[in-house]
């Protein structure tokens, strides 16, 4: 466990994220709730995760999974109560799990009391909350986002007569940070969170904050300078809160955010993720080291993220359209699969099952600089439903065991808030996590060790990277570094075996040892070093001098 | 077959981190550094807008250069791979190559590339010659689709042509080629071409890279494989070739030897095949089958016409070993002619070719003085030919192309009653 005074910590967490709806219904009504969540942290605790990402609780209409807040200050009854949330973060704190909540910040429901009264009349006080036009042609270069679902980002309220601005779903309309009280309500709403004791926010939807005109209202200045400020108070007050954006945007663009180590902690790391599976079906490393050698220096005290999958589609926003056209081929026959510029799938079945696959992408996924997300029911390898709308197909419930409803809820089947995978591949009577628990060499097992392996060096979470480029390209073998320690990656990314010879030269008499084994390899000499890798075999030794 | 190996390790270890490919182009190299990087670039580029998802390779192998082609190729792919802007492709876009310290024949050249091509499990495969000064990414485009989309085994390149240009093809191999094999491929005598992963596994693997007509002129043997039944076959019109100034130009003694020995030897080892033929058929073509410039072309028209007569008379007597009395005698006439009246025309041109092929095949003589001493006939038929089209649109040349194959395939019947003579 990491030092819990340390202001890094994020640095070193393994992030689980989840959906409280999705974990655990402990009053059967086919919900999940915070006290059902309570209830498996335990689980949580063994897998070795350190930190919990909590999407959206908040009171909301739910039409947009709950990034439609209505209330930014309450739990949804439907999870509990402010109370259930309270007794949560004491028990997740117990077991040495921060707790990271979401939050967005760029827009509400159409819902929210302010949008309410905004739209209520064009005198009202809250009016100047939003952004209004009486036309529908500002900002005309600001893109849309939701290709399959909106128009524009202009949507009319016929009770006031005008446009309001939204660059997400036509019901969440886009606070107007221009306004000095919205600013002041959002920390206001932080400081609520962080009182109770939340360790972190993830903040949704952030290069979307400001509107200026002939631009594309993103990543605008005035954008920074609002996250500039909140990192301002945050330091001042909270000194150990960690920020998080969601900027789907080129390492470039968002290294704007992390600025000087003032703005956010951390950022995704999204362009990296679609290279990952893309590697993986090309059996080749270029895309990988690619666009990581595109990726800018940030400063120490930042960090990036990087995931698999997550809640949302696996997004094809940062690819060329040759590549958007390969990944959709190669993961997304179906055109069912698809969805706005993604793919709607989880990660087990986009790997076919192929337990090699799902390792070596978690191997990449740990091994890799930044801090990684686990996505929740990927550790067991769980199935989606690319039926479900939206993508609602990766979100459906956790498979606990192979009994009544999966063991997510006592409730009827019918009453879950959506359908179990229950094909008899993905399925929770063959997917969970009791069967896998009781298996040693279960997936589930495999990902407890191989966070142990990653949390067993800080050369993972706060080292360097430097590529080797051994001729075989099929082949990504990287050195890990920190300080004096250093760790060597090997991964076969092919479905073939590969043979492979490293230049290590450089590590001339250290003795790498395999770190999920122990096992010790012959000593590094001067001739290159041959190593022999099964199918999407990996490997990681610790280099170490004796 | 047991065989020295004829693959050094480095190059082994090179094939070893390629892997497996879809694509592999082959360039085999002689002191071609002058031009060697643009065939690189044109290739890189092809792989580029063309195959951008498909693994790929470019090989070298190199007959001893002394002017640095094989780092030119190098430098140029590292160069590509640095520089490249825009479009790139998804996967590592490999260049390995084998140097030859001394100079080999082309046909080692090329049973290397096979070699490679087969241990890397090459779907499709293109060889180009970097003596070319105007590579296009488009010719290989069309080179190696035909293969990797439609299934082909062989594509033939085609080429756009001054008139009197490519003459040993127009008024030797094709014609003969048309006649013998029946199948109508222009380009008998290939620099450019491309060919399937079975079909390159095929050669590589047959008993015959020990012939000299093989090492001379490997490629025919490999065009005319391609016409065999169990392979299919067709052309792709590229544009115009246009060779590297640094070039020697033709050698007409080493092209006619090279071309002409592995077509009679291609005759020789396939004569269950061909024998059986009757006719011409056309084959599946990318574009014109042929196209004609009228540019001016400065040729020393009585030069040629002096080695002709000079070789017929001192070669008197192997012509009369290889010739029939009544094609010899005729021969004789001929070269006493006024020079301004002097013809050579399709029916003796075929009746030489078909006795000079049976000759090979009882191997009336040695096989390599026998082809030698055709090349003073073959400068006959071109002196005539120039005579004839000194104003010629390209279509009068055309049908003066198609007339004497017709003469060949007419005569056919003739070429199997001297090839099935006895003694």
């Amino acid at each position: 466990m990491a030092d819990s005074d340390d202001k890094l910590w994020y640095k070193d967490a393994i992030i689980y994220q989840l959906h409280v709806r999705t974990f655990c219904d402990s009053n059967n009504d086919g919900i999940g709730d915070f006290t059902g969540l309570i209830q498996k942290l335990d689980y949580l605790q063994e897998l070795g995760i350190n930190a919990l990402w909590l999407m959206p609780f908040f009171p909301s209409p739910l039409r947009d999974d709950g990034y439609d807040t209505a209330d930014y200050l309450n739990v949804h009854p439907n999870y509990g109560t402010l109370d259930d949330f309270k007794r949560f973060l004491v028990a997740a704190h117990n077991r040495g799990i921060r707790v990271i909540i979401e939050l967005v910040l760029n827009h509400t429901s159409d819902q929210h009391p302010w949008f309410q009264e905004a739209r209520s009349s064009r005198e009202n006080p809250k009016r100047d909350w939003y952004v209004w036009s009486d036309t529908d042609d500002k900002y005309k270069e600001a893109r849309i986002i939701f290709l399959d679902t909106e128009m524009s980002n202009w949507a009319w309220d016929p009770i006031s007569k005008s446009y309001y601005w939204h660059r997400f779903f036509s019901h969440q309309p886009d606070l107007n940070f221009d306004n000095p009280a919205v600013f002041e309500m959002m920390w206001q709403v932080m400081k609520f969170w962080l009182d109770i004791g939340v360790d972190g926010f993830r903040l949704d939807a952030v290069p979307y904050l400001a509107e200026r005109e002939g631009t594309s209202c993103e990543n605008l200045p005035e954008t920074h300078a609002i996250v500039r400020e909140l990192r301002h108070r945050l330091d001042a007050e909270y000194p150990k809160a960690m920020l998080l954006a969601e900027a789907n945007q080129w390492p470039a663009d968002v290294r704007a955010y992390f600025a000087d180590g003032d703005e956010f902690h951390m950022a995704f790391h999204f362009p990296l993720m679609p290279r990952m599976f893309m590697a993986v079906q090309l059996e080749d490393r270029k895309p990988i080291v690619e666009i990581l050698e595109q990726t800018p220096q940030i400063p120490d005290s930042c960090q990036w993220c990087i995931f698999l999958r997550n809640h949302d589609e696996l997004t094809l926003e940062m690819v060329t359209d040759i590549e958007r056209d390969y990944m959709y081929d190669e993961y997304a026959k179906d055109k069912a699969m698809r969805i706005n510029l993604g793919i709607r799938r989880r990660l087990a079945p986009m790997m076919d099952n192929d337990r090699r696959r799902i390792q070596l992408l978690n191997i990449l996924l740990m091994t890799m600089p930044g801090t990684p997300i686990i996505y929740y029911g990927d550790e067991i390898g769980m199935g989606d439903n690319i039926y479900l709308g939206d993508r609602n197909g990766v979100r459906t419930p956790m498979q606990w065991n192979g009994g009544w409803n999966g063991g997510f809820s006592g409730a009827d089947p019918e009453r879950l808030y959506s359908p179990l995978i229950s094909n008899p591949v993905y399925g929770y009577q063959a997917i969970n996590v009791e069967a896998q628990h009781r298996l040693p060499h279960s997936l589930l097992s495999w990902m407890k060790a191989v966070i142990a392996v990653r949390k067993s060096s800080r050369v993972f979470s706060r080292g360097s990277i430097e590529f080797l480029r051994p001729s075989n390209h099929r082949v990504l073998a990287y050195v890990r570094q920190l300080d004096q320690e250093k760790i060597l990656v090997v991964n076969n990314l092919a479905a073939s075996a590969q043979a492979v010879e490293l230049d290590l030269k450089r590590y001339k008499g250290h003795v790498p040892i395999e770190m999920a084994g122990g096992n010790l390899f012959p000593r590094i000499g001067d001739l290159p070093y041959l190593l022999t890798l099964g199918p999407y075999n990996s490997y990681a030794f610790r280099l170490r001098r004796f | 077959m047991a065989e020295d190996t004829f693959l050094d390790d480095d190059f082994l270890r090179q094939l070893m981190s390629v892997g497996e490919v879809d694509l592999l182009v082959g360039i085999p190299s002689h002191n071609n550094a002058t031009t060697v990087a643009a065939t690189v670039d044109a290739i890189e580029e092809c792989f580029r807008q063309n195959f951008y998802r498909d693994r790929v390779v470019i090989v070298n192998v190199d007959g001893g250069s002394k002017d640095g082609t094989p780092e030119a190729v190098l430098n140029a792919a590292v160069s590509q791979h640095e520089n490249g802007r825009g479009l790139t492709s998804l996967r590592t876009e490999h260049c390995v190559g084998m140097r030859y310290a001394q100079p080999v024949s082309t046909g080692q050249l090329y049973r290397t590339l096979l070699a490679a091509a087969d241990l890397l499990r090459a779907k499709a495969c293109a060889v180009i010659s970097p003596a070319s000064s105007n590579v296009a990414p488009a010719w290989i485009e069309k080179l190696l689709k035909p293969v990797y989309r439609e299934k082909f085994d062989f594509v033939a390149p085609l080429y756009g042509r001054h008139k009197f240009d490519g003459l040993l093809g127009r008024n030797l191999l094709y014609p003969m080629a048309r006649a013998v094999f029946g199948w109508r491929v222009r380009e008998l005598h290939p620099s450019d071409f491309a060919f399937s992963g079975g079909f390159g596994s095929y050669c590589v693997n047959q008993d015959v890279w020990h012939e000299e007509a093989i090492g001379a002129s490997a490629e025919t043997w490999m065009a005319i494989t391609g016409t065999r039944p169990d392979f299919r076959i067709c052309q792709a019109f590229l544009g115009q070739k246009m060779h590297a100034a640094t070039t020697s130009g033709s050698d007409i003694v080493s092209a006619v030897r090279d071309a002409v020995g592995a077509f009679f030897w291609c005759m020789e080892s396939q004569q269950e095949i061909w024998t059986a033929r009757t006719g011409s058929e056309a084959v599946p073509t990318n574009g014109p089958d042929h196209e004609l410039t009228i540019q001016a072309v400065r040729i020393n028209r009585k030069r040629i016409f002096e080695l002709f007569r000079t070789g017929a008379s001192e070669l008197e007597t192997i012509l009369k070993s290889v010739l029939s009395p009544e094609t010899h005698a005729e021969i004789q006439r001929i070269a006493a002619l006024d020079e301004r009246k002097f013809r050579l025309g399709g029916e003796l041109w075929a009746r030489i070719l078909f006795e000079f092929a049976a000759s090979y095949h009882r191997a009336v003589i040695n096989r390599d003085h026998l082809i030698q001493a055709l090349v003073p006939l073959y400068r006959g038929r071109i002196y005539s030919f120039l005579l004839d089209h000194q104003e010629s649109s390209p279509q009068e040349i055309e049908d003066d192309t198609e007339a004497l194959c017709l003469e060949l395939e007419r005569q056919k019947p003739y070429l199997l009653e001297r090839w099935n003579q006895k003694g």
